[in-house]
């Protein structure tokens, strides 16, 4: 009964219903695109889980890994006979091709990998040409990335020099199992064999090194079983030893987490098209209404009573927000197929299905929770649909009283809410989220309500009357000046905040380093080595040198509370357990340099202790306070230090900074290394290199705008798929307008044929128009880039303490783009009005 | 011999009903002089209506020719249409048909803007003044009752100093007093102007002051009168 009631009454009224669904269909597709690719890839990373740890367990460490586990591996290894391990070390360091006559050959950073025979267990590496992947790599052979051969001039045969030792080139490395090719890669691979990395004698100058121990059991393992041989291996651990045990089922936790963070601010962006959907659906809703409220008051004369009305009415519209949601599952489905080829370079490489049932689900559940959210506060009104109107057509619906009106409200807000926290996973964000959407929709309405006043305003006298009835076309009655506007310009708030903030930040990344700044770091320097480098310095023209000592170490405890039971009190683990069992570098020095400022106690002002000075934050994340003793292991010798002063860092000076610093006298005598900056002339960076390459191998260079350089293609990059999702938040307001125009179709019809019969032209009529969209798409722009500047402001100059540049490009191409966006989808929504022939003026009168 | 302002020669208009094709106007033959005053009578269906769009190069026929002035309409574009309609041609609506976001005296001034005429401003306001409706110039149609929205109609279509005035029963909703008034305004408006009218009428009395009165029957001319000349007193 209920559902032929229904369908009963969307009869003729296809127009409206499709433009419902058309604007749910486009948030939900950008949900299900954001869910469904985040869903996917760590579907596609866990289902590659084996292959992409190369292993069935590795043990990773920053340091040798202790004997603990290597012997807690070999137990593993002698209780199952067949199973294998093999090393792999890896490290940045500077290669370089062979000089000839006395002039050192081309250098350039590298990320070295040394890996044991057997590496790797799962999967293969690719390589050109293919056989040379085929036999174990002997100790003077390397496999190099592309970008490496063609950086060097180097090819197959060639000699490439790694850590003072030549190596013969035996193919280029295309894929490694291990690596997950996103593009986020700072320096190119370099493999060569173990024996190789031994040859180098890179480990032994003390350079940092990642190692891991790679573990595949024999036979047909599962996951319980490798958890079960990890959880063995970390039992041998001694606690907080900042050696972590993993096993494939783990699917690279830190990775997956990073996705997953980018899909919960994705999600919110996607949110926000969805939201403009249900904007649309209100509109809709508001329209189909209209035209049923004289059968409704006849329903009602039949006896049908108020909350019947409303239930059939509320059925219909969570039916159509069910097809606008399926609708929208389908066009998301469709972008999940083309979002690889689109996203190359942003997306891990892993095999991705376009079938994900839970991104599905979730379209269906928020499409649909949206719809009813939104259709509320017109549905709302069909209570009150007098029967009376049957007799006499001026009896009009009563409004919503104010009990009602606040209640509606709070279904709207709550809905709203509720999606934000299924997007964001967090009930803070969402009520943040909310609360701004809310201020941002407002402000926009009121900008919509100036833009109708003024423009029945404006005296008839100034303007031409052409001119005159393109402004009062915005004040009729169900123009929906107001919903047009509020939704492109939500859309353009969006956009062009994360515009901004893209710009804001490779503007920031790529600016001019101040003058003072050094623009090349040097790592893993040994001491003695420092002398003959502040030569070579010098003669390269390098100024502002400064080399300090490092000391690496590992914090063991804080006020007598070790580390271990330090990350068991403090739940969430992340940053925070990093932050404690990570390998720490020390340095010592007498006086601070210029960017840092002492905020809390003295430095070095204790002369019976020994002194440390914390960075705040830092001191804020470790839980050290002023006066805290903490003991750090100093390769193998305790040494306890108080906290005597606490210190900001001016981290943007781009100076040679560290979080921890010792007083001077304490770690003289420690093992210790030497890190250098130092500001060298443009265009003698890489004969520096190169030549530091060929006279002291285990040095490292990093060239600070080449890093710059690749950070700011990465962010370019993510940009492009941040830009696309908040592309469909325009969309939806695109729609938006054009099912506003559409609504008035038949009315904008019967004006253009009345036009046409007195006289105007086609190109008359269309300037009419103009005028109506331009001044729509005008306030749109102008409000919606006012937003999204200042929430971009906001988020550079609060969030990430950035100096904020005004982006004239974005100021001016912001609303240009919109009232050309206005324009376009209005005309184009009012073509049929347009095409009306005078002749229908007189047969429709 | 004056070339007449109107001339329609083998005039057939042919619409589509279900699958076949409805003769709505066949062949019509007709002449109308220089500031002669026509009406057109006929019962519902018979093609008055039709007639009047086709003479108003609202709609294209089936086969014959239009000539307004000499000058045949029947095969030029739509925009010089509008661009006829603009400076030639008024028209009256049973209807009304003000344009609601308006106000009267715009409504007045739209076809004037719309022609570039210099001095509109001026033209619209005597024109309202003309059909007695200077005090609510600034009043938008719904604040206007029915005979007022029509008068204003009547300033609107006059305003261009269209050489002819279509006007399709435009006392049809009005009560009998406020069509009387109408029709007055109408005949002075046309007096002034020595405007070439065509007025499409159910009612004999409205017929009645026309100067040549055409029945329509099946989209045929069934007969014509003209009124015999009043001897002057």
């Amino acid at each position: 009964m209920a559902s032929r009631l229904v369908a009963r009454e969307a009869r003729g009224a296809s127009g409206k219903i499709l433009f419902f669904v058309a604007c749910l269909a486009v948030g939900v597709a950008a949900v299900v695109t954001v869910a469904g690719l985040s869903d996917g890839v760590d579907r596609g990373i866990r289902g590659e889980a084996r292959r992409l740890l190369a292993a069935d367990l590795a043990i990773r460490a920053e340091r040798p890994i202790p004997s603990e586990a290597v012997r807690a591996v070999e137990a593993l290894l002698a209780a199952r006979p067949g199973s294998r391990r093999a090393s792999v070390h890896e490290m940045a360091t500077i290669v370089s091709a062979p000089g000839r006559d006395g002039t050192p050959g081309p250098s350039a950073l590298a990320l070295l990998k040394g890996a044991e025979e057997g590496y790797p267990f799962y999967g293969e590496i690719r390589t050109k040409p293919e056989q040379a992947a085929r036999r174990a790599l002997g100790p003077d052979e390397a496999l190099v990335a592309p970008e490496l051969a063609s950086k060097l001039r180097i090819g197959e045969g060639d000699t490439l020099r790694i850590g003072g030792r030549d190596f013969v080139v035996r193919g280029e490395i295309l894929s490694e199992p291990d690596t997950l090719r996103v593009g986020f890669s700072l320096a190119p691979r370099v493999l060569i064999s173990f024996a190789g990395l031994g040859r180098t004698e890179l480990e032994a100058f003390g350079s940092r090194v990642d190692r891991t121990m790679l573990v595949a059991l024999a036979g047909r393992v599962d996951a319980r079983e490798v958890e079960t041989a990890a959880r063995s291996v970390r039992r041998a651990l001694p606690e907080s030893s900042g050696v972590r045990v993993q096993t494939y089922a783990d699917a690279q936790p830190a990775l997956r987490d990073g996705l997953r963070r980018a899909a919960r601010f994705l999600g919110l962006v996607a949110l926000v098209s969805l939201i403009l959907g249900g904007i649309g659906v209100s509109q809709a809703v508001r329209a189909w209404l209209a035209t049923r409220v004289d059968a409704i008051a006849v329903l009602r004369c039949l006896g049908v009573r108020p909350g019947e009305v409303v239930a059939l009415y509320t059925a219909e519209a969570a039916l159509l927000g069910l097809a606008g949601s399926v609708a929208g599952i389908v066009a998301g489905i469709g972008m999940l197929a083309v979002a690889p080829r689109v996203l190359s370079g942003v997306l891990p490489d892993v095999p991705l299905s376009v079938w994900q049932p839970q991104a599905m689900l979730r379209g269906l559940a928020l499409g649909t929770g949206i719809a009813l959210a939104f259709s509320g506060p017109p549905l709302s009104a069909v209570r009150l649909v007098p029967p009376l109107r049957v007799l006499r057509r001026e009896a009009e619906p009563l409004r919503p009283g104010g009990i009602a009106a606040i209640l509606i409200a709070l279904v709207l807000f709550a809905g709203v809410w509720g999606a934000a926290s299924i997007q964001s996973g967090s009930h803070r964000i969402a009520a943040a989220f909310t609360v701004g959407i809310f201020v941002a929709a407002a402000l926009l309405a009121g900008a919509g309500r100036l833009l109708m006043a003024g423009a029945s305003r404006i005296s008839g006298r100034r303007v031409r009357v052409m001119l005159r009835y393109g402004l009062a076309a915005l004040v009729r009655p169900g123009a929906g000046t107001l919903t047009a506007v509020t939704s492109l310009g939500l859309g353009v708030l969006v956009v062009v905040a994360l515009a901004l903030v893209e710009r804001g930040l490779v503007a920031r990344l790529r600016a001019e380093l101040p003058a003072r700044s050094p623009n090349v770091f040097l790592v893993d320097m040994q001491t003695a080595q420092w002398a003959d480098v502040q030569r070579i310095l010098a003669d390269a023209g390098a100024t502002h040198v400064t080399g300090v000592p490092i000391v690496n170490a590992r914090l063991v405890s804080i006020d007598g509370v070790p580390v271990a039971e330090l990350v068991r009190r403090r739940s969430g683990g992340g940053r925070r357990e990093w932050i404690l069992t990570r390998e720490q570098n020390l340095t010592y020095m007498d006086a601070l340099p210029s960017d840092n400022v002492v905020v809390e106690g003295k430095l070095w002002s204790d002369p019976g202790r020994a002194e440390i000075s914390i960075e705040r934050d830092f001191a804020r994340d470790m839980g050290a306070s002023l006066g805290s003793k903490v003991v750090f292991d100093v390769q193998g010798v305790p040494q306890e230090l108080i906290v005597t002063s606490l210190r900001t860092v001016d981290w943007k000076s781009f100076g040679v900074n560290f979080f921890l610093v010792v007083e001077p006298g304490v770690l003289d005598r420690a093992p210790q290394m030497r890190v250098a900056a130092a500001r060298v002339p443009a265009g003698s960076e890489q004969p520096l290199q190169d030549r530091l390459a060929a006279e002291f191998p285990n040095v490292t260079l990093l060239k600070v705008r080449e890093i710059v350089e690749k950070v700011a293609a990465i962010l370019d990059r993510l940009g492009l798929a941040v830009r696309l999702v908040g592309g469909f938040a325009i969309l939806a307001g695109i729609a938006i307008l054009a099912g506003a125009v559409g609504a008035t179709a038949s009315r904008r019809g019967r004006e253009v044929a009345l036009l046409k019969t007195l006289g105007a032209t086609r190109g008359g009529v269309v300037g009419v128009f103009f005028v109506e969209f331009a001044l729509t798409g005008l306030v749109a722009g102008l409000v919606g880039t006012s937003g999204g500047c200042l929430l971009a402001w906001g988020v550079l100059t609060r969030a990430m303490e950035l100096e904020w540049t005004w982006r004239p490009l974005v100021l001016v191409a912001a609303p240009l783009g919109t009232i050309a966006l206005s324009v376009i989808a209005g005309i184009a929504a009012s073509a049929s009005a347009l095409r009306k022939r005078p002749i229908e003026a007189l047969r429709s009168f | 011999m004056t070339v007449p302002r109107i001339q329609i020669r083998g005039l057939s208009k042919r619409l589509p009903s279900g699958n076949a094709l409805l003769t709505v106007i066949d062949r019509i033959d007709l002449s109308i002089a220089p500031g002669e005053f026509v009406a057109v009578l006929g019962p519902s269906g018979s093609g008055k209506s039709t007639l009047l769009a086709l003479m108003a190069g609202l709609d294209r026929p089936s086969e014959g020719e239009i000539l307004l002035d000499g000058r045949p309409i029947q095969n030029l574009s739509e925009d010089d249409l509008a661009l006829l309609r603009r400076r030639s041609i008024g028209f009256v609506f049973q209807s009304f048909q003000l344009l609601g976001n308006l106000t009267a005296r715009e409504n007045v001034l739209l076809p004037l803007e719309l022609a570039d005429i210099e001095g509109a401003a001026a033209r619209a306001d005597a024109l309202l003044a003309a059909v007695g409706l200077s005090a609510r110039g600034h009043h938008y149609p719904s604040q206007l009752s029915g005979g007022e929205q029509q008068r204003v109609a009547l300033a609107r279509a006059f305003a261009p100093e269209p050489a002819i005035l279509l006007a399709d029963e435009p006392t049809g909703n009005l009560d009998q007093a406020t069509g009387r008034l109408v029709l007055d305004t109408l005949e002075s408006l046309r007096r002034d102007s020595r405007a070439t009218l065509v007025l499409v009428t159910h009612d004999p009395d409205v017929a009645g002051l026309a100067d040549r009165r055409i029945h329509l029957r099946d989209g045929r001319i069934d007969r014509e009168e003209r009124r015999i000349a009043e001897p002057v007193a």
